[in-house]
This record gives structure tokens, sequence and C-alpha cells, in this order.
């Protein structure tokens, strides 16, 4: 049915989902590059938006449907990044230093969290409420990731880099969950070094990237 | 489409700035001294670069709790040693009237000793740095805004952002503040960018923010082009010099205008914007390739050099003035020979040769194997000494000259491969549409580069730019 080594694999007793899921990060992260060197799309560099994609995938398997990820995926993604921002306006005027104030942000986020899950329980949204602790602390984990940009760039790139992150977490989701795909690395699983070739090839890519035509466009015309 | 694809090649993109301007020339000493303030202030310093005084500077916890805040000056600058793209930085224009320890910012709001305290621990916490690792804070003197920029800047002090890559400065533009930008200059913040002609230093086009074009100052009908900025060949020096003290091999220069002191350096940046291009409304990738691989001599030189090459404006001045063409080392020419025979070729422009030579195979094309065939029975002497080549010249000349008329004159060459007799010839060539008719002696060239030199005597016209 699978290839020779995938089918090893799991009579040694690794689940297939695991082994799906190990060899789909190799594919997620070439996406994420791709996104970040030939579309010019920056989000919170590699290791956020690859553990966001995977939080996706993991709500996806309890929620039962594709549909189900995004939407309660980017409902506690949403959530998070919303109260984190009102945390931080609302704790800007007690001056803290710089630890003490992340962590009071994460408590918050944490606490709206589990508020939003139970709300979700309460109007029946089970899929909502049943979701496990894994996708959750990921999610939370962002909020730290999202501070420091707040400090270092200001609320806007903040804001902006999240939805970049969302948008390349939707995605990634979307092709890691694509049927063919999982067929085909559960078949052929060297494919995940084709990924490697390609990324060679990012990494020596030296052309304009997309966002960058659209920022010299008036400039392209006038040389 | 494609044409539009030809043109984006001219433009330095993040990913070619990143991989090959900055991976390979700005190594990691020389990245670290740029990120690092106080150390690359030293070294400038010491260097004869002149930078804004320091004032204080605040290492640990003891340092803030012992630091007498009133003796700070009425203006300064409260800057984290490691910050990044400015980042952290607290300027302060005066003291409030009847007030001891309270300053006043660009925006008019108020400073007190508690905010600066609390700035300064964020900074030592780290809170700016590049990778959170705990800082120092530092107070140093304010640039004094000059009279020139007054009615540009809104608060903040404009500065001259110069890229200096192989020892040539190759763009520039000046960033001003805006009411938006909090008195910083930077881009990203919402400051102006005016591109400047490298061999004047005077403003031409500008960009606010990221990438919109504008020619007035927002709400004002005050131009931004035609500012000229003082002291130009200074800032350009100091530009380079800083590449050379530094060992950034791709610099961007923060130079300010100091009302009193004239250029001061503020910063060293190892990983320069791109919006520069727009600024200036030209690619920077050009420009780059331009001056890889030139010998520049000096800072001087290096100066020289940038006004020849990317003064748009000064190029024209100069030749109106003195009538002369600005060439490169190797040209596109016209030969013309006998009966209009034309031949293009590149040739190059030797200022180390007296008169031009062209390859004799290449005669015989422009119609002189005439005189070749003629000069090749002549007999000659086979091995010629310094001493008795100007006597054997004579003696061939009074022999031969005028019995061929295309013969114009014998001359015996001394070049780096031997002594040698050719014959010359009447020839014209048009280069940069300019004729030159000249007398050019014939030689073997087929295993070189080029099958003409051009010499300095027939560059009377022209300008070489190296």
């Amino acid at each position: 049915m699978y290839s020779a080594f995938v089918e090893y694999a799991v009579s040694q007793g690794v689940p297939l989902g695991t082994v799906t899921l190990i060899l789909m990060l190799p594919i997620v992260v070439l996406i994420i590059a791709f996104f970040r060197q030939v579309v010019g799309i920056k989000a919170f560099g590699i290791y956020t938006p690859a553990l966001i994609i995977f939080a996706f995938l993991a709500i996806k398997a309890e929620a039962g449907s594709f549909w189900g990820g995004i939407r309660y995926g980017t409902a506690i993604f949403g959530t998070v990044i919303a109260v984190g921002t009102l945390a931080r306006i609302f704790l800007r005027r007690f001056r803290l230093l710089y630890l003490p104030r992340v962590a009071i942000v994460i408590s918050i986020v944490s606490l709206s969290t589990l508020l939003m899950l139970i709300l979700g329980g309460m109007f029946q949204r089970t899929g909502l409420a049943s979701v496990s602790i894994f996708p959750i602390l990921i999610m939370i984990t962002l909020v730290e990731k999202f501070v420091t940009v707040q400090i270092e760039k200001g609320g806007k790139a903040a804001v902006y880099l999240s939805l970049e992150t969302l948008f390349i977490s939707i995605v990634g989701y979307s092709i890691a969950s694509w049927a063919l795909l999982i067929f085909y690395l559960q078949q052929y699983p060297w494919l995940v070094f084709v990924a490697i070739v390609i990324n060679i090839f990012l990494g020596k890519w030296t052309g304009l990237r997309l966002s960058e035509v659209i920022r010299f466009k008036k400039l392209i015309k006038n040389v | 489409m494609f044409k539009a694809y030809q043109k984006s090649k001219t433009i330095l993109g993040m990913n070619s700035r990143n991989l090959t301007f900055i991976r390979p020339n700005n190594l990691k000493r020389a990245k670290r001294l740029a990120d690092n303030k106080l150390k690359s202030k030293r070294l400038l310093k010491k260097n004869g670069i002149p930078v804004p005084g320091l004032i204080a500077k605040i290492k640990t916890r003891q340092d803030l709790d012992n630091f007498d805040f009133s003796k700070l000056p009425s203006s300064f600058v409260l800057k984290p040693n490691m910050g990044l793209g400015g980042d952290g930085i607290l300027v302060v224009y005066g003291r409030k009237k009847n007030c001891q320890n309270i300053w006043v910012k660009a925006d008019r709001s108020l400073v007190t000793e508690d905010d600066l305290r609390n700035q300064i621990r964020n900074i030592l916490e780290g809170s700016f740095s590049r990778t959170s690792i705990p800082d120092i804070a530092f107070f140093e003197e304010r640039v004094k805004l000059s009279r020139v920029f007054k009615p540009y800047s809104y608060k903040g002090i404009p500065d001259v952002r110069v890229i200096v890559y192989n020892n040539v400065p190759v763009m520039a533009m000046l960033r001003l503040s805006t009411k938006g930008s909090e008195g910083k200059a930077n881009l990203q913040l919402g400051g102006i960018g005016c591109g400047i002609d490298m061999a004047t230093g005077t403003t031409t086009s500008a960009v606010q923010g990221k990438s919109k074009l504008i020619e007035c100052i927002p709400g004002t009908r005050l131009s931004l082009s035609g500012i000229r900025i003082p002291r130009w060949q200074e800032i350009l020096e100091l530009a380079v010099k800083a590449q050379q003290v530094s060992g950034l091999g791709f610099l961007g220069a923060d130079v300010a205008y100091d009302r009193d002191d004239g250029p001061v350096f503020l910063e060293l940046n190892a990983r320069p914007g791109l919006s520069i291009q727009i600024a200036n409304m030209e690619g920077l990738l050009t420009r780059l390739k331009r001056v890889e691989g030139l010998k520049v001599k000096s800072a001087k030189h290096g100066v020289k050099l940038a006004k020849n090459l990317f003064g748009g404006e000064i190029e024209e001045e100069l030749e109106d003035i003195s009538g002369k063409k600005v060439i490169g080392v190797v040209e596109k020419i016209k030969l013309i020979g006998k009966n209009g025979a034309e031949k293009e070729v590149e040739a190059k422009i030797d200022t180390g040769a007296y008169s031009t030579s062209v390859d004799i195979e290449l005669a015989r094309e422009l119609g002189f194997e005439g005189v070749i065939d003629y000069f090749d029975k002549i007999k000659k002497p086979k091995e010629i000494t310094k001493k008795d080549g100007k006597n054997i010249m004579e003696d061939l000349r009074a022999k031969y000259l005028h019995k061929n008329k295309d013969l114009l004159d014998i001359d015996v060459v001394y070049s780096s491969s031997g002594i040698t007799v050719r014959p010359k010839v009447k020839i014209s060539f048009v280069m940069d549409n300019e004729t030159v008719i000249t007398r050019a002696n014939l030689t073997e060239r087929a295993d070189l580069k080029y099958p003409v030199i051009i010499g300095r005597r027939d560059l009377k016209k022209f300008l070489v730019e190296v």
C-alpha cells in the first residue's frame, strides 16, 4: 500500500499520522521559505508559522473537517492577537519591565482563551471546546513573538505581521491537508529531498521579490 | 512585459542585497562594530572623523542610581548602544522653563527624570537591542539644526544617507523628518527621502514613507528638489573614510550637518535600506556593478569617480565648460580608412601610451594593404637596442619615406613586448560622436583583446574616467 519505508515505520509502531506529519514538515517550511524569498511575505520568521500550521492540522484532526480547522484555528489566533494588543495597551501605563510585562500579557491571553472555549461550548460549538491543549499552547506562545514585534517595530507592524502569519498558515495548512500530496508523500517519502533541493535554489535566488516589484513599480517604469 | 523585466534588473532587492552584497562584504566583525554605537563612535573619532560628543554612559543599574540628572545639558539625545533602526532613541530639545529636571521633546510633550530613568532601565534590560541582551545607555550631544535645512525639517535633524561600495559613494539621499515621523528621519516612520545628484549635492526627486512620490513638503509649497547640501565634497569623503576605517564593504553612512561644526558622522549601517532607489528614481544594482573591481586609491579618488560616474548634471556642465566628453576605459569606435572603408570595433583607451596603434589585419581590411606589403619588403635590422633606435629610425625615414604615398612616417616603438619598427598611416575614427584624425602606427595585435588602443595624443577632446 505505502512505500516500503513508511510500511516499515508503521510496522515498528510509529503511528501513520505521525509519519505523515513529520514528512510534511519539510514541505511546510519550504512553503514558508518560498513566501519569504519569492513573494516577500515576512510573517514571524519560519518557526512560528510552521508551528501554527501544525496547530491548525491538529485542530482539524479533532474538529473532523478541513473548514473546522480554519474556523477554529482562526478564532483562537484572532483571540490571541486581539487580547494581546488590548493587554499591551492596558499595561502601557504601568511602565513595567519587559519580561514581567510579557508574563502578564501571556496570563491574560490564556485566561481569555479559556473563556472563549467555555463560550464556544455554551453556544454548542463543541468542536471549539474540545480542542486539545497542544494547539492552544502553540497559539499562546505566539503572544511573545507578537509583543516583541510590537515593542520593536510598533503596533501597526505587529498587526501586519500577524495577518501575514495567518495568511501563510492558512495557505500552508491547505496544502498540507491536500489529499493528493499526503498520498504522494506516503508513496514516495523521498519527495522531501526534492524540497531540500528547491530550498537550495531559493537560497541562491537574488531576483526581486513580488512585493518589491509592487513597491518599486514607479521606479521600474521610470528607469 | 519583457522590457519591464529587463528594467527591474537594475534594481537592488532584499535577496540580492543580502546574498550578493552584505554577505561577502560585511564580515561579522565589521557588522558587530556597526551595531555597537559606542565602539564605532570611538573608532571613527580616533581616525579623525567628527562625531557628536559623548556626554555620559550608563552601564549598570548602579550607574543609573548614582547618575545626577541635573548635570545633563538642556538638549541631548539618549540612545541604546545596540539599538535597531532608530528604536529606543529619545531626543529632547530643551528644559522646561523654571523646572530643573523636566525636558521638552520635539512634539512639545514633556519628559521627566522618571521617564528618563524608565527608558534607561528598559535599555539596560535589552528591550531595544537586536537580540534582547542587556545593553548600555548613553547620552550624546544633539546636532544643531543648520539654517539651510531649517525650513524643510520638522523638529528633527536631517541627515544624508550615503551608500558606499568599493570606496566609491554610489548613491545618496537627504532624509528629513516630518510631523508624522516624531522628529526622526527614518523613512519607515513617515520621513521624507530626497534623491541627490552625486556630482553637485543638489536634491532631485523625493519620496515619503516607503514608496509615495512627492514634490513639496506636505501641506506647504516648499519644493524638495534643488536643495543644495553644504560641503558636499567633505560629506562624501567622510563616508568613504568611514568605510575604510570600519571595514564594511557595503556601507550605509549617515552624516548630519551641524550649524557650527559642519559635517558630523552619525552612524554606520551594515544593512542599508532600499528606499534610497525610489528617492533617486534609479536602481542601485547597475551602479554597484559599475564600481565593482575598480582600483580606488584614496577617498578623494573615490569621490571623484562617483561624481563622474553618477553625477548627471555635472557631466554635462563639465562638457559645456571645457568641451570635453567623459569616456570609459573601453569604448566603441568607428574606424574610417581609405576610400571610406568603415569598421566598428572596441578600443582600449590607454593614457599610458602616447600614440594610437591599430592591428595590421584590421588595417588591411581598411584599405591599407598596399602600404603594409610595401613596408614588409623593407629591409629592417632584426635586433634593435635602445641606443641605436634613434639612428635606425632616421635612417629608415630618409630611405623610404615619400616612396609610398600612404606611408606617413616610420616609428621605432618601445613597448612592453620589445622594440619594434612600425609604419604610420593616416586614419580617422569616430568616438562618442567626435571625429578624430590621427597618425596611427600599425602592429600585430591579433593575440590581444582589443585590436585598437587609443593613446593620449588623440584624447585631447576627452576626459577618461578610470
